[in-house]
């Protein structure tokens, strides 16, 4: 068997497999060229990532930072014991004071998996551990992230490049173009993306619309697990901290916005990001996330549905809302790329006017050029 | 000796308040109220309606160096709405205004709490003391907010005077009475189903020993009064081994309704707060005025509820 008896589809396949550059440029004959030189035949070509094997590999490495074989000697007052393993070299669990277990997006229990619920649950019920301002539950987001892994290593299949773009430490403001048309997954997987690829994994916060804070059970719940609500005050603050803010500056209009504007990045409203961004010495990471628009491919949106919506539920004031007819998500291959950081001038002042619309704009553009490099790339979305 | 007024003496901070002055030889303390208090002082307790001219020439003849208006406490359900609104405001603007004639006043705090902020889906989740906001307020943080206005005209009167204002979070302690803490004591707590509220504390000892602080200290400038740390309604209702009852609207609502019966008022910024929640920052509380609370949310919630034993370490 050799490579000019396969199908282009095939090559295409085995070329991504490979990392050859400009493979969705060639035809045929260029791509059997490309290829023979990187490998003597298809029978050597590298075996499939094993979606187990990745998610044992992240619990690995987060795991590493605990020490298993001593106990956190945190007692509560009616006398019960802490029982989770310490942080290494310290006394200590995450959620006692091992290490900042909020911003540091470290599991308590050092795995990730639903057998660790009983003891997670157990520390909700004795409400062991402090929450932070926002109100972030390290315990409940962490119960949540054991949930989600499933999307993001099985269904979704995410693949992350670039996590070396993000900053290790500082405050970091992460800009994403956004999608999604029923569920915001795609703030749930930037969120899972930087917590389980990074090195030292950080925990973003995610900032979400006052739709969420009027919304029962999600009310509490969004805040629980990381996300913030979109008040500049709130962005400031968590910037002033030193903690990674994501925002979507498109905001609801990339929400609403049918299929046949898939993946193309909306205006990103008056940009005040980059004046926050700049007050507080934040690089800006751009994010190109693909997927997120194809989850629920949107037939068209509709002024009718959200007047309805209004009448039933008056404090909404959606104007358009995206129609769909797949009621679970497809299963997209997604793909997240985070950008080189844009540094801060160090000025201080704030931007005028103008150069905050060519920054907004710099930043939206170099986002949309990733997207379509990205989606060239890509072969089958599933 | 330095003449203290205190307004608002029969109210529980108001009482403790003059019984901690009354230890101090430095201070000689004058106590007004409307209603005579609960508890037994030394001090004898001057009985003005606070919207009265009669108070305003009281305050003036007395010469005090330091004002502390507690009267700001809400009283609608021992007053009645409409009367307890006038001797809030109406009697912030008799004080203010005998304020500003009193050549030898040096300082004057007020009470306020942190319900001016208002609560609701569009606030920020961290609040500022110099944020101006206006969402859904409840009549009571009205009224504050109108006693706050009355300061910052005066301020701007008399610049020779230091105003404080303490932007308190609800009291709650092993003595306290007011009506949150009696929400929060019952055996089975009625909650808004879907919502879980954070919520600030702070004990009914460090109320009083921040304000004894900041006669002490002498700050201008606003700040929010709280214990360190935050907790969810649902985690500081486990934490006093209580129930939660979550209830869909209208049957909390009902549930509410029988409290009022069963003598457990609740007013509307408390029902605001145990639905929306609130944080307010308490860093400038550390930074500039310099009071660190005693007990931190933890240790306020379960000496509140009595669990707190001498020698007990909560972290």
């Amino acid at each position: 068997m050799t490579l000019s008896s396969l199908t282009k589809e095939q090559l295409l396949k085995l070329a991504r497999d490979h990392g050859i550059v400009g493979r969705s440029r060639m035809n045929k004959a260029q791509l059997v060229e490309a290829l023979s030189q990187v490998t003597s035949g298809p029978s050597e070509a590298p075996p499939e990532r094993d979606p187990t094997t990745r998610r044992e590999l992240v619990a690995a490495r987060l795991s590493s930072f605990l020490d298993q074989s001593r106990t956190c000697n945190w007692r509560s007052v009616e006398g019960h014991p802490c029982g989770l393993p310490t942080v290494k070299d310290h006394n200590r669990c995450t959620l006692h004071g091992g290490l900042d277990g909020r911003d540091l997006a470290i599991p308590a229990t050092g795995t990730l998996g639903f057998e660790t619920w009983p003891t997670l649950l157990r520390h909700v019920w004795l409400a062991s551990y402090d929450i932070d301002p926002i109100g972030l539950d390290p315990v409940v987001a962490e119960m949540l992230w054991h949930v989600v892994n499933y999307l993001y290593f099985e269904y979704f299949r995410v693949e992350v490049e670039g996590v070396e773009n993000i900053p290790t430490t500082g405050p970091v403001l992460m800009a994403a173009n956004h999608g999604g048309a029923a569920l915001p997954y795609d703030a749930v997987m930037l969120t899972l993306a930087v917590v389980n690829e990074m090195p030292l994994p950080r925990r973003p916060r995610i900032m979400a619309t006052e739709f969420f804070n009027a919304a029962p059970t999600l009310s509490h719940l969004y805040r629980k697990i990381g996300g913030v609500y979109a008040a500049r005050s709130d962005a400031e603050f968590l910037l002033s901290e030193g903690q990674i803010v994501g925002v979507f500056p498109e905001g609801v209009r990339a929400f609403q916005k049918p299929f046949s504007q898939a993946y193309q990045v909306q205006r990103f409203g008056r940009g005040g990001f980059i004046t926050m961004a700049e007050r507080h010495g934040a690089p800006v990471v751009p994010v190109a996330i693909v997927g997120s628009d194809e989850v629920h491919p949107a037939m068209f949106s509709s002024t009718m549905l959200a007047r309805l919506v209004r009448m039933i539920w008056p404090s909404q004031r959606v104007e358009e809302m995206a129609v769909y007819l797949n009621l679970i998500p497809l299963p997209i291959r997604w793909r997240i790329r985070f950008l080189a950081p844009i540094q801060p001038s160090h000025s201080g002042q704030d931007p005028d006017p103008l150069e905050m619309l060519e920054r907004t704009e710099h930043v939206r553009s170099h986002i949309q050029e990733n997207l379509d490099r990205m989606l060239a790339e890509r072969g089958s979305a599933v | 000796m330095r003449r203290v007024l205190v307004t608002g003496a029969a109210t529980w901070t108001g009482s403790r308040l003059i019984q901690a002055i009354e230890t101090r030889p430095d201070l000689e303390v004058i106590a007004v109220d409307e209603i005579p208090p609960q508890v037994e002082l030394a001090t004898n307790v001057h009985l003005y309606e606070l919207d009265s001219p009669e108070f305003a020439h009281f305050v003036i003849d007395t010469k005090p160096e330091t004002v502390i208006h507690l009267q700001t406490v809400d009283r609608s359900a021992l007053l009645g709405g409409r009367r307890a609104h006038d001797e809030a405001v109406v009697g912030a603007q008799a004080l203010f205004g005998a304020i500003r004639r009193c050549e030898s006043m040096r300082h004057v705090i007020a009470r306020s709490h942190l319900c001016v902020y208002g609560m609701g889906p569009r606030n920020p989740s961290v609040v500022h003391e110099d944020d101006e906001l206006g969402e859904r307020r409840s009549r009571y943080a009205k009224d504050l907010r109108t006693v706050e206005g009355f300061l910052e005209d005066a301020s701007a009167v008399r610049t020779d005077i230091d105003f404080t204002v303490l932007r308190f979070a609800p009291i709650f302690g092993p003595e306290v009475n007011n009506p949150l803490s009696r929400y929060l004591r019952l055996p089975v707590v009625p909650t808004r189903l879907g919502y879980d509220p954070r919520m600030q504390l702070v004990s009914g000892k460090d109320a009083i020993e921040a304000l004894v602080h900041t006669i002490d200290s002498q700050v201008a400038g606003t700040f929010n009064i709280a214990a360190p740390g935050q907790l969810f309604l649902s985690r500081i209702l486990r934490l006093g081994n209580r129930v939660a009852h979550p209830l869909p609207r209208r049957a909390y609502d009902i549930a509410v309704r029988g409290m009022e019966r069963a003598d457990l008022y609740l007013p509307q910024h408390i029902k605001r707060l145990v639905h929306h929640g609130m944080y307010a920052d308490t860093r400038r509380m550390r930074e500039v005025l310099g009071f660190v609370p005693g007990q931190d949310l933890r240790e306020t919630v379960l000496d509140g509820y009595g669990l707190l034993a001498p020698g007990v370490k909560t972290r």
